[in-house]
């Protein structure tokens, strides 16, 4: 099978279909919510220079769920980002599978969306422009581009922003570009890279805001790298813990609660606790 | 009572302060050319009050052996010169985005790049005359000194693009082609016009050095002609208009390449 096909119930879908290009996620519609859509498998990455070998991902395995949002915590280098491009296509793994529904992922693809720490927008493009990006992509006419990104422009705040050039815009502003940018294409999973990290405090929480809100309405599979506890307790529905590099599953954590969640509440307070101790007993700065 | 205080602060204080700085400075530069020149007292060196009497005279009658008009002679040499940007333009922006993008074929043509590079383009003006002509020779000595900087700086921009816009581009569907086309390209933009900019600057070195080899036509033939007859005040009329219309050129490639690296975001 060539690498622009691929095979969903026994249909073939090629790159040239639309249904393949911008709305991959109606591919895995078979899939009911909280069921597995992504499975990685015994995946491990080592990285090669020419004095040693490194051994960055140890042979970790686990499931993403249909309509979940689930955080990778980790102490600081322990190839969260690593397992992240691993999945997005962008990094081929040294071993190891990453299946999408039946399908084995080989290279990057529009069914996995990525939102980078450093919003790697394209600054000669406005802000409506780089949201349509993806479209522009996958051939969708003009009008239908203009009507999808405005809802976009509009559920991220944008709306005054549409004909901005990048460089005019706030951190907070430019990672709300980013991440319309990948919710537009209607991604099977979207890969959050760290996505608030570039942002102040006060940002970074409205930030986080929206995001359960635009989750409100729309249901998402998301994988979000974070190195905040809190972060990822305020957003999340599982949160994978990973160990020091090389990163081996510690635990896999179940959040409790509805979205949108008060960051004070008490049992919050406990598994914060836990996580962080646990961190900070892997935390390679006192070996 | 009207302040006399710079201001900073105030655009219409800068830019007078930056025409007075100008103009002092060529008024001192005329001062010394003229000492130098009457203190030398040799006929090859004029003074500048009889070199703008001889740039009057060609602005207003011409050539005073060949009786061309001065227009023929920018005229002429502004085309060669646009000959070989042109071609400069068509070669180097295909080739560089090509080989800035795939290492195996800028390594396996760095050798050849560097070899020819360090030439410097003026040595081939003999070479392209006696087998091009006067008028395609010209144009391509004019290409070599263009060529060169507009390419190195195209494979450098290349392969300055951030990853993470090709990362982007390819979690968002984009296969080798459009991300050529819709990445690498514009993010290149810049770089090719620093390119222009440093090229033109270097092409119009070589122009007035190609067309001293020319039997007719062009600015650098005119001050061969005049030194050939004595004539050093309407040379030197000459190096004037080669130096103005060289500031010119350099000086719009300049201000576009501002504007629109501003205009794409991309200035800093």
């Amino acid at each position: 099978m060539s690498k622009s096909e691929m095979v969903v119930n026994g249909e073939k879908y090629d790159a040239k279909d639309r249904v393949r290009a911008d709305r991959t996620d109606k591919l895995y519609e078979h899939i009911p919510e909280g069921e597995p859509l992504v499975r990685i498998e015994n995946l491990n990455v080592t990285y090669r220079t020419d004095e040693k070998v490194t051994l960055a991902v140890d042979n970790i395995s686990f499931d993403i769920k249909k309509g979940e949002l689930i955080s990778i915590v980790g102490p600081s280098g322990c190839g969260k980002s690593t397992i992240l491009r691993c999945i997005s296509g962008l990094l081929q793994p040294t071993s190891g599978t990453i299946m999408i529904g039946d399908n084995k992922c080989t290279t990057a693809g529009s069914d996995r969306g990525m939102v980078f720490q450093d919003f790697a927008l394209f600054p000669w493009r406005s802000v409506r422009k780089n949201i349509e990006f993806g479209l522009e992509v996958a051939g969708v006419p003009k009008e239908e581009r203009r009507e999808r990104s405005e809802r976009y422009l509009k559920a991220m705040g944008l709306q005054d922003f549409a004909d901005a050039r990048i460089h005019e815009l706030s951190g907070g502003m430019k990672q709300r570009v980013g991440i319309a940018r990948a919710m537009i294409m209607h991604p099977a999973v979207i890969l959050m890279d760290e996505p608030f990290g570039a942002l102040d405090a006060q940002t970074r929480n409205i930030l986080q805001e929206s995001l359960v809100n635009v989750l409100k309405n729309s249901s998402r599979t998301i994988v979000f790298v974070t190195h905040s506890v809190d972060e990822a307790l305020f957003l999340s529905d599982r949160i994978l813990v990973l160990s020091k590099r090389p990163a081996t599953v510690h635990k896999i954590i179940d959040v409790p609660g509805d979205r949108p969640r008060d960051r004070t509440a008490p049992e919050y307070a406990q598994l914060r606790s836990e996580i962080l101790s646990y961190l900070h007993s892997q935390n390679t700065m006192f070996d | 009572m009207v302040s006399l205080k710079y201001d900073e602060n105030n655009r219409t204080h800068r830019m007078l302060r930056t025409l007075l700085i100008v103009v002092a400075s060529l008024a001192v530069f005329l001062v010394l050319w003229w000492v130098v020149t009457t203190v030398m007292h040799d006929k090859n060196f004029p003074p500048p009050d009889k070199v703008f009497k001889a740039l009057w005279n060609l602005i207003c009658n011409g050539d005073p052996i060949g009786g061309h008009t001065l227009w023929e002679y920018i005229r002429t040499s502004l085309t060669t010169f646009l000959y070989g940007f042109a071609l400069a333009l068509v070669v180097a922006v295909p080739l560089g985005l090509l080989l800035g993008y795939v290492k195996p074929l800028r390594e396996f043509t760095a050798p050849w790049i560097e070899v020819v590079r360090p030439i410097a383009p003026i040595a081939w003006a003999p070479i392209f005359v006696l087998s091009f002509g006067s008028k395609l020779g010209p144009a391509l000595v004019v290409f070599i000194g263009i060529f060169f900087p507009l390419l190195t700086n195209i494979i450098f921009g290349v392969q300055r693009i951030d990853k993470n816009w090709l990362d982007a581009s390819k979690t968002l569907g984009a296969g080798q082609g459009t991300l050529f086309v819709k990445v690498v390209l514009p993010a290149t933009v810049p770089y090719i016009l620093n390119g222009v900019k440093v090229g033109l600057g270097v092409g119009w070195m070589c122009i007035v050095a190609a067309e001293i080899y020319n039997k007719f036509g062009g600015i650098g033939q005119y001050l061969v002609d005049m030194v050939n007859n004595g004539l050093m005040e309407n040379a030197f009329a000459a190096i004037i208009i080669i130096a103005v219309l060289g500031l010119l050129t350099t000086g719009i490639a300049e201000y576009v390449s501002k504007w629109v690296s501003r205009r794409m975001g991309m200035d800093a």
